[in-house]
């Protein structure tokens, strides 16, 4: 009996004692608790998209260059945005990307969305960045009517990001589109400031050089809607452009111009009045008045169309001043209102879709779940015909006051990458509007077969590394500044990108040159001075070299799972 | 019908039911447990919590686990499969028009499949031991074995890309119209876009008839009656047609069901390879966006005509071969 108890002893004293042992690796328990944990950067599967994935690898070899423990982990990208959106406690660092859009021309979306202590909790600020400094730069260039105010502003905003770090901004990647130069006229092309030759410029004004008057274009993914009052794609949303017109479109420069809209005038910097161009008509016929207009702004305020909701929140109130001329009255003062709400909706026919809101009245539907056989607008472009999975055709409409060149537009769903190639030398297509395969296969293509011309333009779009500044040791910001500096980003430009792409240092993209800063801090790559940062701010090494934290801290939280 | 037999096939049909019912509930949990969410499709800058709690509440995701599913099984067995989150469109309608594209792809390449595989494969062990077997064999296993989209792959580079002979993509030329899906099914175009990808796919199918009638064959001319026939001198093809192949025709009919039910739900590597919008491209993007009810709807149709088939193939066994007799257990 006794002789059992004290083995039982034993057995356990062994036990734990091994228990020990592996729990601390380190020389002592007071330092081993203060060595950083092993951090986790979630990205994407190398066959989802091979950049980010190839970005996120060469970074976390820079990160471990300071003495961290990274681990590098995909996750399909459903599930990756999934954990990022709803678990913001829980991950470390992640790459991500924006993606350029015409409205994204302005870089009031951006500036506030993503950086605003408001829109930390459950909005776009998944990183959890808080300063009341930014807060009330974003909020100032918002309201700020003056052009040269505001783009003081912008860049003062810029330059509270570059100095924060909240991300590490690694290229403005460069979009490639090509073209079959015997169909198309290259001077009818447009090339649209961070946007790239595909573009409703280019489609309004694209003239055919002989008899092939229809453009088709091709698009990896199906269309899923064709829906004015729903957001519902990226391909989706080229076709709602050229199908409803709006008051104002953004112009190749990047900058606000009017469209249906003859003109604009700001009466106060809570008032502009905004004149209808005269002898509009919908597609069925009848005339786009300017009570279209106001169901067209003022539908979204509703619960029924949610997409538009917040880009008209700011609306008061819209009054007719004459025949041909409304006044919007706004809420608070708004610089980006043109672009981000002018710019943005769609002019809908309040005789289709005034029936079609009501019919959803009581329901638990909205608008996003209705889809016309035959959508009208007023657009240059006509619908004709949708054959899901396969194609959109549209035509153009010669009434329109700026009637395409083209006969016809078709956007064919093309789902391997290689037949879409394949098509524009055959002509099967004759516009590649939807190119992600490797840049340098379609460089080779138009050297051997000089029909093919490629343009590569900057993008809008930036991809990132953000870090979670909820978990420590992102919280500090002389640690973000070391790993920008330690994370060799040339490196991801010339292997993730192949080179196409820019090296970036704000979320305002180098293509938009009015509103990029210039002269914000580079933090070229320099491991020695990111590794002296660290030491300056109190950090140190252990035996090991593993980093750890200052003298005051300890590491608190579990490896992200 | 003896009654016997109504019980067997009563018994079946309740088999059956249960059986989608297993499978229905597979489905439900399936995709709700894979990791990711339905609404990530949706986050944008200007995403707010109020939208997301509206998009749950009408896709009915802010019901309990178990009312969720107690729907959906009212539903489906109601034959209303839902809508799609990602479309917007019900999914009756999105297969529904996905459906003829994969059908007629899949039944044409079965039909020549099967057809060819059984002549060969006949052809083959009447030359047993020849110079002809021992090249067609491993040649037929190559075949089969290649990846499909590796084949695809060669022959757009060959007949589309380089001699032009056929397009890259797609079930018509861009912007044609068709009065009526029948006279889009049978234009020259389409005939013309079906090519390749029917070519692809019956490299791919011919293996398993063919193997399958050759060894029956084999099997069959070993028989007393293919030996009592040539001691009747009858002439060696009558006994090749009329006797052996007949006989070994019997588990390639089964085979033929088998091959149709599991095609139904179309062929994803081909489907991509070609750019032919049918039902296998629709599920994958259903499974990758967690749109459940398109990927439930879609899956348990096509668990219903597999099953359908097996029911067919079993009953064309007992039709063709009198020895086989299910009612009798």
């Amino acid at each position: 009996m006794r002789r059992q108890r004290v083995l039982r002893g034993l057995v356990f004293g062994i036990i734990a004692a091994m228990v020990l042992a592996t729990a601390q690796p380190g020389p002592s328990q007071a330092q081993a608790s203060r060595v950083v944990r092993e951090l986790v950067l979630v990205t994407w599967p190398q066959a989802q998209n091979p950049q980010q994935y190839e970005s996120a690898r060469i970074a976390a070899e820079g990160m471990r260059q300071l003495g961290l423990k990274v681990t590098v982990r995909t996750m399909p990208w459903e599930q990756l945005a999934d954990y990022v959106w709803e678990e913001r406690q829980k991950w470390d660092m992640t790459t991500w990307q924006m993606v350029g859009r015409p409205e994204r021309s302005d870089p009031d979306e951006i500036l506030v969305n993503l950086f605003s202590s408001s829109t930390a909790k459950d909005g776009y600020n998944f990183v959890g960045f808080i300063d009341p400094k930014y807060d009330g730069l974003a909020q100032a260039q918002r309201s700020a009517t003056d052009p040269a105010a505001r783009k003081h502003l912008v860049d003062q905003a810029q330059q509270v990001l570059a100095d924060a770090q909240p991300y590490t901004f690694l290229v403005n990647p460069k979009s490639l589109y090509a073209y079959d130069n015997q169909v198309w006229d290259p001077h009818t092309i447009v090339e649209q400031k961070g946007i790239g030759i595909k573009n409703f410029w280019t489609f309004v004004q694209a003239a055919p050089k002989g008899a092939q008057k229809d453009m088709v274009l091709n698009a990896l993914d199906p269309i899923l809607a064709i829906n004015p009052l729903y957001i519902s794609g990226k391909v989706d949303s080229w076709i709602t452009e050229l199908i409803w017109d709006r008051l104002v479109r953004i112009g190749p420069d990047g900058l606000p111009r009017p469209w249906a809209a003859s003109a604009y005038t700001w009466v106060n910097p809570t008032t502009i009045d905004v004149t209808l161009r005269p002898g509009m008509r919908f597609h069925d016929g009848t005339p786009v008045t300017l009570d279209d207009v106001i169901f067209s702004f003022m539908a979204p305020k509703g619960d029924k169309v949610p997409m538009y909701k917040p880009f008209v929140a700011n609306i008061a109130d819209i009054k007719k001043v004459n025949a041909t001329t409304l006044r919007f009255v706004l809420a608070k003062p708004q610089a980006a209102f043109l672009t981000s709400t002018l710019g943005k909706l769609n002019i809908v026919p309040q005789h289709a879709w005034g029936p079609m809101l009501q019919s959803l009245e009581g329901k638990k539907d909205n608008a996003q779940f209705l889809q016309e056989k035959a959508p009208v607008g007023s657009g240059p472009f006509r619908f004709v015909s949708w054959t899901r999975g396969q194609e959109v055709v549209l035509e153009a409409n010669p009434q329109h006051w700026a009637a395409p060149k083209m006969h016809r537009w078709i956007l064919r769903t093309v789902s391997n990458v290689e037949a879409s190639l394949g098509g524009l030398r055959n002509g099967e297509i004759n516009f590649l509007s939807d190119y992600l395969g490797d840049p340098m296969v379609l460089n080779r293509l138009s050297r051997q077969d000089p029909r093919i011309t490629v343009v590569a333009s900057t993008d809008i779009g930036f991809q990132f590394i953000a870090y979670n500044e909820r978990r420590p040791p992102f919280n500090d910001v002389n640690l973000r500044r070391a790993l920008t500096m330690a994370i060799d980003r040339t490196m991801i430009r010339l292997v993730a990108f192949k080179g196409y792409g820019e090296m970036s240092d704000s979320p305002v993209s180098k293509a938009l040159e009015y509103w990029h800063a210039s002269r914000l801090p580079q933090y070229s790559r320099d491991v020695q001075a990111a590794r002296d940062l660290l030491k300056k701010a109190g950090y140190e090494w252990d035996g090991q070299g593993r980093l750890m934290y200052p003298a005051s801290q300890s590491e608190t939280l579990e490896v992200a799972r | 019908m003896p009654r016997s037999s109504t019980r067997w096939f009563a018994q079946r049909l309740a088999q059956m039911l249960l059986v989608l019912w297993v499978i229905a509930t597979i489905l439900f949990l399936i995709f709700r447990l894979m990791p990711g969410n339905p609404l990530v499709a949706y986050i944008d800058t200007t995403f707010t919590t109020e939208q997301k709690q509206a998009l749950i509440h009408s896709f009915g995701l802010d019901l309990p686990l178990w009312q969720q599913y107690l729907i959906f099984l009212r539903e489906s067995a109601a034959g209303n499969l839902g809508r799609s989150f990602s479309f917007h469109a019900p999914v009756a309608q999105l297969v529904w028009e996905t459906l003829p594209n994969t059908l007629v792809l899949m039944l044409s390449a079965v039909v020549v499949a099967f057809l060819l595989g059984t002549v060969t494969g006949a052809f083959l062990a009447w030359k047993r031991g020849t110079v002809v077997e021992s090249i067609g064999i491993p040649l037929v296993l190559a075949v089969r074995s290649a990846p499909e989209f590796w084949v695809g792959m060669i022959l757009l580079a060959v007949f589309s890309f380089s001699l032009r002979w056929f397009p890259s993509f797609g079930t018509v030329s861009p912007g044609a119209q068709y009065a009526s899906l029948w006279q889009r099914l049978t234009s020259p175009d389409f005939l013309h876009h079906l090519t390749l990808p029917l070519i692809t796919l019956v490299l791919y199918l011919q293996g398993l008839p063919l193997l399958l009638m050759r060894s029956n064959m084999l099997d069959v001319m070993e028989e007393e009656f293919v030996v009592m026939a040539r001691m009747k001198g009858l002439p060696e093809r009558r006994i090749l047609l009329a006797h052996a192949a007949r006989n070994a025709l019997l588990p390639v009919v089964t085979a033929f069901a088998l091959v149709i039910g599991y095609s139904i739900g179309g062929n994803v590597v081909i489907e991509n390879v070609f750019s032919w919008p049918g039902l296998g491209r629709l599920l994958v993007r259903a499974v990758a966006a967690k749109d459940y009810p398109l990927a439930q709807g879609a899956f348990l149709l096509i668990a219903a005509m597999s099953i359908v088939m097996n029911l067919l193939a079993d009953v064309a066994y007992t039709w063709l071969d009198p020895r086989v007799s299910y009612a009798k257990r």
